[in-house]
């Protein structure tokens, strides 16, 4: 069986974290929105976040709420 | 078909500067406003006074109120009029619409700390989230770890990416707990 280290490029095996730790996704839940924004205060895309579709989706959402309410800023630059 | 009634959350900010009576009057308001559609509150409380993340009519902080009710759709429209009205108290609002499951747990939660309420006020409740919170979120890493721990490896071979230091510093703070279940 060929690793996957042999190999030149391979697909980093992503999973998804808030399916596997049912971590609760809320806007009022600051400090996982956080972990999931840039330094420059961006959405991380799902490329990076490694998040299944359903759940980037609804992390955008609630990270769109945290915003509004002015619980994460929109940029640095406020 | 009738209309049912859903289960909402509606969270505002009030300016920090506010006096007593305007805030009990607002409060007043909001509870005859939702009287008045029979709406059936499940929670309403100061939720955290925090900065800002950005300032709000020259604010940098506010005091965040949380409503949690279960009222027809009309009640939303009635319940935000009477935000707007104080719209120079009030910094901004926000109602969403919420699981049954969530108001629930929520209703529970409420019970719960109305019990442990007679004898330690409020620093009780966080106390108390924290532990049961801790049990998963300390399992979770573990989980995690070989997908986190990927991405590092992959680095010397593949491509360097620009985004990976983002990712990175985004990381680190995985370990804590969250405040979920303080809310």
């Amino acid at each position: 069986m060929e690793s996957p280290r042999d190999r030149k490029y391979f697909a980093r095996k992503k999973v998804c974290r808030f399916c596997t730790e049912s971590l609760e996704m809320n806007y009022k839940n600051i400090d996982t929105l956080s972990r999931n924004i840039t330094d420059r205060k961006k959405i991380v895309p799902k490329r990076n976040s490694g998040l299944c579709a359903r759940c980037q989706r609804q992390l955008a959402t609630e990270i769109k709420r945290a915003r509004f309410m002015a619980l994460l800023p929109y940029t640095v630059l406020h | 078909m009738a209309v049912k009634p859903r289960y909402y959350e509606t969270l505002y900010i009030i300016r920090p500067d506010i006096k007593e009576e305007d805030l009990a009057k607002i409060e007043q308001r909001l509870h005859d406003a939702l009287a008045a559609h029979e709406g059936e509150i499940i929670r309403f409380d100061k939720w955290a006074q925090r900065e800002l993340a950005y300032e709000i009519q020259d604010y940098n902080r506010g005091t965040y109120y949380i409503i949690i009710f279960k009222s027809l759709p009309g009640a939303v429209a009635e319940l935000e009029r009477h935000l707007r009205f104080y719209n120079t108290d009030v910094l901004r609002f926000m109602t969403v619409s919420i699981t049954e499951a969530a108001a629930n747990k929520e209703k529970a939660a409420q019970e719960s700390k109305a019990a442990e309420e007679s004898s330690a006020p409020e620093p009780a409740a966080p106390a108390e989230a924290a532990p049961a919170e801790a049990a998963p979120t300390e399992a979770a890493p573990a989980e995690a770890a070989p997908a986190e721990a990927a991405p590092a490896e992959t680095t010397p071979e593949a491509a360097p990416e620009p985004e990976q230091e983002t990712k990175a510093e985004s990381e680190p703070a995985t370990a804590e707990p969250t405040e979920g279940g303080a809310n």
